[in-house]
């Protein structure tokens, strides 16, 4: 855990120097003895990213104060040394090799979002840095071996993540005959909607639109109107952050509300909570919710993220896949240096890899292709300004299922 | 040996940091470097084109991008062994600006705010065809597998390498020119590109140069970014961080000083990534944005404009004597009629059907001081603006030393010897006094060599009595001045045929005097003058011959005495009551 | 081929953008034109309106159009402040680019601070209503920012033309000293002006605040495009802001309803560079 004066002396030191690269970092609180175990990373603090990067902020924190409070790692403190990447890809390459290279961080952890998550992993390749991170999203670009995701789609989302959602519409009252997919240009979202266009195929469902749209998109309603004038039984939207609640509230201007619609990414909050959001389904591999939380580890990391979250002013303050997934990061790093008694980035990679890790997300493996293991995604769903999780019948909230329009 | 010192330095600078990779420095050093140089890169090349010739980019981001996805396509789909593939991303980047440029610099409205415009709309368009086709199509471009070469050290160095070589590329390019013809042809361009033309400057080609050589090496720069970052998405290459950015450096920097926006982009860059701690992000960033309003504040001119006016302020000389030093004879000489040295054969132009020239033929003959004359919209200036390359004809040719005028560029009858002044003085208001005239000399039909158009402009200078207030800038000079200062450089362009446009105006009784004096002391250097004027007492005094011009249309011509009696040319000056 | 629905649909979603655009480039297009001042800090000052209005309305429980007669009267000062720093420092043009953009990071980071970088939402009955007129939708909160867009338009137009502020207002920009020789107060004037290019910021966050959800980075994501309308239109001019709002707006909607949504800008953007090849004389 940082604290307020080491921070303070170094943002002295920048407004009177100016020099880059000076040290940023706070001094840990010695709770255990001996030199602290330093793992650093950075994350998108500000810039447009920064809405996310919050959430792996605040769950680093709880996780830390955790950690120092019970015995640190190997009995030392444990410092977390956090930089900000401003959200751009090229200075989080900069950083993570400012952290191995300048500060010779012990461990290392990773930033927010896929692009910087794919800089931090080829510093990690070529300074031979073991690599946890949290919600990297293409996992076909994870090609380095020492890398660890902890988000668990399995190595072919394109494939399994659409499966287990068709599946679960098909399981439910009013099983969909067409499928309208309407996708984002991003990076990460896109290439789960073209595999889902062959699932849905597969399935036997017919495709009666298809639409790419440019990220950054302002204008939803020419969209809306083409979605609306499909009339599909089932939408999938390809998106990310405010796409989906922007074309609902597009399609609700339009008097229309799609039968059942699901959002690869939405912003969980403005989702949750818009009145037209209703029966908009999504993924996950953690939510604020029985049965996750009958783990009294997950439960106890909720309750401590809701009330930081409460506290740093966050309109929505439930934990779910960002949060969920944030966390089973530092578990993973947490088990391994347990496990090894050591910090050796090649003892630890070899461990994660020949070993299954319990998380708050469920049980880990990390020994298919990028070091991936089982899709433990989830489906969830907007009920009553809630996300419920519904599929697969043992993950949902108890009583809850799949609501049909 | 002063004047490379700048290059000795630079070189100096770049081969101590060449060295760098051979100490095994912590790679994040080699890497903070790098994105610095990367920065100088884009600022300095952003300065070649909009710095120097005032056509103010917004859209570096495009020229920037194409280069990062030539690489992107070049060495991750195709195989392109990587160094290969940095001077292809210069070149795709070339092709765009020129491809761009042919169009647009043909555009003559197409200035200012406008071209920024246009180079805006061209990222989106870029953007948008790299997202929608298998350039890009979505997914992104990841360059995991491209083998970087080892050049020395380790192959992690070679992209340190190769930014300090663009960077420094684009520095010496950007220093190069600003002494070059080029690089004064273009800061004509930048204070008033019309001015430039009609007194010699290629300006099309010359801005077709600099915007080519301002993308390669920003495509160049992206090349290597590309492999930098090694996975190219459509969303961060043509951000619009990129354009705004450049700006943002040169301006802090002074854009139009070669080393400006390099410290405008160190500064930058600097400030935006010393912030990152973790703990007080926002503070930080806040902090950045404070400080660039302290620096402009305190640095309204940038960096290099501060210093620019430092070294002005040094330069100049105390307050000089006036100087009386007519370096030339004055003969007043009345020469026999010489041959036809310009013919106008039946000239038409109309604006949009409105007849400024009506089929004008006239003759100038070598030697003489021809008075044109006329009531206002008359189309003298019309005229003068045709002849001189301003407008194109719309019918008629103009024959000057055997070619037709009326087909040629502006600056290409500049070259052949002719050469104008306005009524209301345009001198490029931030050259000095020295540069202007000089600049005449080099692009006009003299055409010397920078040296030697620089002794010229002093003698011109000293010719008509300015020679003390070279070093000035136009702004600090008076009306009579700035008109002297027109004939000087119309004296130091070596044309055979001036057009002088109501040089009297404006102008008090003493001076025209002396205005009138040095007239004829251009005329005895061997020129031959067409002298536009209203003023009817100096016509009288200095033409030989008068033609009088009155919608257009040539209604007289003669000896200035006869024609001013003719009753069509009283009844044109007093109106059509008399005729 | 798309019905005549989806095709009408479309277009009215397009002039409802391109009226949107309009609004929030009109004071950026005054104060280059009149004040010689790019300013990048207006895309912030939106945006802190808009928050404001957030704060006011939805959290605080005003109605937002009251919220609006509080807020604009505050960007009014905050735009009347910014001129005397300009005017304190006789920054030029260029120059104002830097300033500003110092402003908007600070005013980015300082909503960061308050409001958090995640999404707000105001939340209002007619924020997501429509009427329906014959087969088409017409979108409350979307009609009500073009009218807006149409009557600042309007209103501006007429200050400007009618007006001896408006005069005074374009003879400084056009010659400050000879307007300043018929006794124009140029810095009074000048201050006033920012002041209306800001209120003019507070309006647009309004709607802004009703028709979107909000973060702190989607203040970057508007500058492209609204610099493109802006010069478009021709700088000072309200007309022509709209009609260049309207044709990238309309242009992309009806780019969106035939083809490939993501082929949009590739339409919208070559029309508008042919435009200004053929017709560099603005629209």
């Amino acid at each position: 855990m940082t604290i307020e004066i080491g921070s303070r002396r170094g943002f002295v030191a920048m407004l009177l120097g100016g020099a880059m690269g000076l040290a940023l970092t706070g001094a840990a609180i010695a709770q255990t003895s001996g030199q602290p175990v330093r793992v650093g990373g950075t994350l998108a603090l500000t810039g447009p990213l920064a809405a996310t990067g919050m959430v792996h902020k605040i769950v680093g924190e709880i996780y830390v104060e955790q950690l120092n409070k019970k015995k640190g790692l190997l009995g030392r403190p444990v410092e977390w040394v956090l930089l900000d990447d401003q959200s751009k890809p090229d200075l989080a390459r900069t950083l993570y090799e400012k952290l191995v290279t300048v500060d010779k961080v012990d461990l290392l952890i990773g930033p927010y979002a896929t692009g910087a998550i794919l800089s931090a992993m080829a510093v990690a390749e070529r300074q031979g840095k073991l690599l946890v991170h949290h919600t990297f999203g293409i996992p076909n670009l994870a090609k380095y071996d020492a890398q660890f995701p902890a988000w668990h789609m399995g190595p072919v989302p394109e494939k399994t993540v659409a499966g287990l959602l068709i599946d679960a519409l098909a399981a439910s009252e009013k099983p969909p005959k067409t499928i309208a997919i309407v996708t984002s240009k991003f990076p990460s979202v896109h290439f789960l909607a073209v595999g889902a266009r062959d699932v849905a195929k597969a399935k036997g469902l017919t495709e009666v639109l298809y639409l790419e749209f440019e990220f950054g998109t302002k204008d939803f309603g020419p969209i809306a109107a083409r979605v609306r004038e499909a009339n599909a039984d089932f939408l999938y939207m390809g998106s990310i952050g405010l796409e989906g609640v922007q074309l609902l509230e597009a399609l609700k201007k339009l008097g229309y509300s799609p039968r059942h619609h699901y959002y690869t990414y939405p912003a969980p909050g403005p989702m949750a909570l818009s009145p037209d959001a209703a029966g908009a389904l999504s993924t996950t591999v953690f939510e604020d919710q029985p049965p996750f939380t009958n783990n009294p580890g997950a439960a106890a990391f909720a309750k401590a993220y809701k009330e930081r979250a409460e506290k740093a002013g966050l309109p929505y303050t439930l934990a779910d896949v960002q949060g969920g997934a944030s966390y089973a990061a530092w578990q993973i790093l947490e088990a391994a240096v347990n496990a090894t008694k050591s910090l050796d980035d090649k003892k630890l990679a070899a461990w994660i890899h020949a070993n299954k890790v319990d998380t708050i997300t469920g049980k880990l493996r990390f020994n298919e292709m990028g070091n991936y293991g089982d899709d433990l995604s989830k489906v969830k769903q907007v009920q009553n300004g809630k996300w419920v999780v519904v599929w697969p019948k043992e993950a949902a909230a108890p009583g809850a299922k799949l609501i049909a329009r | 040996m002063r004047r490379y010192l700048p290059a000795g330095v630079l070189t100096g600078v770049a081969l101590a940091l060449a060295g760098l990779p051979l100490a095994h420095p912590p790679a994040f050093v080699e890497s903070i470097l790098y994105l610095v140089f990367f920065w100088i890169a884009l600022a300095t090349s952003w300065t070649i084109l909009s710095g120097y010739s005032g056509y103010f980019s917004f859209g570096h981001g495009a020229f920037f991008g194409a280069g990062m996805y030539t690489t992107a396509n070049l060495a991750g789909p195709l195989g392109v062994p990587f160094l290969w593939t940095v001077p292809a991303a210069g070149c795709a980047a070339l092709l765009l600006g020129l491809s761009i440029g042919a169009v647009v610099f043909r555009v003559r409205r197409l200035r200012g705010e406008l071209f920024a415009l246009l180079s805006l709309a061209v990222t989106f368009v870029l953007a948008t065809i790299v997202l929608n086709t298998r350039l890009d199509g979505g997914p992104g471009v990841y360059l995991s597998g491209v083998k970087l070469p080892k050049l020395y050290a380790s192959p992690a160095s070679t992209i340190y390498l190769l930014g300090l070589s663009v960077a420094f590329a684009s520095l010496i390019a950007a220093w190069l020119m600003r002494r070059s013809k080029l690089g004064r042809g273009l800061f004509a361009i930048s204070d008033d590109e019309d001015v430039a033309e009609v007194m010699g400057v290629p300006t099309f080609g010359y801005k077709l140069a600099a915007f080519g050589l301002s993308c390669f090496l920003a495509g160049a720069a992206g090349g290597v970014h590309a492999i930098f970052v090694f996975y190219v998405t459509v969303a961060e290459t043509f951000s619009i961080t990129v354009p705004l950015y450049v700006v943002l450096m040169g301006v802090l920097g002074g854009a139009r000083h070669w080393i400006g926006p390099a410290i405008g982009a160190v500064f930058i860059i600097g400030v935006t990534y010393s912030f990152v701690g973790g703990d007080w992000a926002l503070a930080g960033r806040a902090a950045v944005g404070l400080i660039f309003i302290l620096a402009i504040l305190f640095l309204p001119q940038g960096v290099m404009g501060l210093v620019a006016t430092k070294c002005r302020r040094r330069r100049a000389p105390p307050e000089a004597a006036a100087t009386t030093a007519p370096a030339l004879p004055v003969v007043r000489t009345l020469l026999p009629p010489g041959p036809v040295l310009l013919s106008c054969e039946d000239v038409q132009l109309a604006f949009r059907g409105v007849r400024a020239l009506a089929g004008v033929s006239l003759d100038v003959r070598e030697g003489e001081i021809l008075g044109l004359v006329g009531p206002n919209g008359s189309g003298k200036s019309t005229l003068t603006n045709v002849i001189s390359g301003y407008y194109r004809p719309d019918a008629g040719r103009i024959l000057f030393r055997g070619k037709d005028l009326a087909r040629e560029p502006g600056h290409r009858i500049a070259r052949l010897g002719v050469a104008r002044t306005y009524q209301i003085p345009r001198p490029f208001a931030r050259l000095s006094v020295g540069e202007n005239v000089a600049l005449s000399a080099m692009f006009g039909a003299a055409g010397l060599d920078r040296e030697a158009a620089e002794r010229r402009a002093r003698e011109c200078l000293d010719f008509v009595g300015l020679g003390d207030r070279a070093d000035a800038l136009p702004t600090a000079l008076n009306l009579h001045q700035r008109k002297f200062l027109e004939l000087a450089r119309v004296l130091a362009s070596g044309a055979r045929l001036i057009l002088l446009d109501e040089v009297l105006a404006g102008l008090a009784p003493s001076e025209i005097d002396n205005a009138l004096d040095l007239v004829r002391r251009i005329r005895a250097n061997g020129a031959t003058i067409v002298f536009i004027e209203h003023n009817m007492r100096a016509v009288l005094a200095l033409a030989d011959r008068v033609v009088v011009l009155n919608y257009g249309q040539l209604i007289a011509a003669g000896l200035p005495h006869e024609v001013m009696r003719q009753p069509e040319v009283v009844a044109a000056y007093l109106g059509g009551a008399h005729a | 081929m798309p019905s005549a629905t989806l095709l009408g649909q479309s277009v009215l979603s397009g002039i409802f953008a391109g009226g949107l655009y309009a609004l929030l480039g009109l004071g950026l297009s005054l104060s280059w034109r009149f004040l010689r001042v790019i300013n990048l800090a207006h895309f912030g000052f939106i945006f802190l309106a808009a928050y404001m209005i957030y704060q006011l309305a939805g959290v605080w429980g005003l109605s937002p159009f009251a919220a609006m007669l509080l807020v604009v009267p505050c960007l009014f000062l905050l735009g009347v402040a910014l001129q005397a720093l300009f005017l304190r420092f006789s920054i030029n043009e260029f120059g104002s680019l830097l300033v500003t953009f110092g402003i908007l990071t600070i005013t980015e980071a300082a909503i960061q601070w308050i409001w958090t970088a995640d999404f707000r939402r105001l939340e209002t009955p007619y924020g997501t209503a429509s009427y329906r007129v014959g087969e088409l939708f017409v979108p409350v909160a979307e009609a009500l920012t073009f009218a807006v867009a149409v009557t600042l338009s309007i209103s501006v137009w007429a200050l400007l033309r009618f007006t001896y502020i408006g005069k005074a207002i374009r003879a400084s920009a056009d010659d400050p000293d000879m307007a300043a020789a018929f006794g124009v107060r140029g810095h009074g004037l000048a201050l006033l002006l920012s002041g209306a290019v800001a209120a003019t910021a507070g309006i647009a966050g309004t709607f802004i605040a009703l028709i979107a959800t909000l973060a702190p980075a989607q203040i970057f994501s508007w500058i492209g495009v609204i610099f493109a309308v802006v010069i478009l239109g021709g700088l000072g001019n309200p007309f022509g802001i709209l009609a260049a709002g309207l044709l990238i707006g309309v242009s992309e909607a009806v780019t969106m309803a035939l083809t490939a949504p993501s082929w949009a800008p590739l339409v919208s953007f070559s029309l508008l560079i042919l435009i200004l090849v053929l017709r560099p004389g603005r629209i």
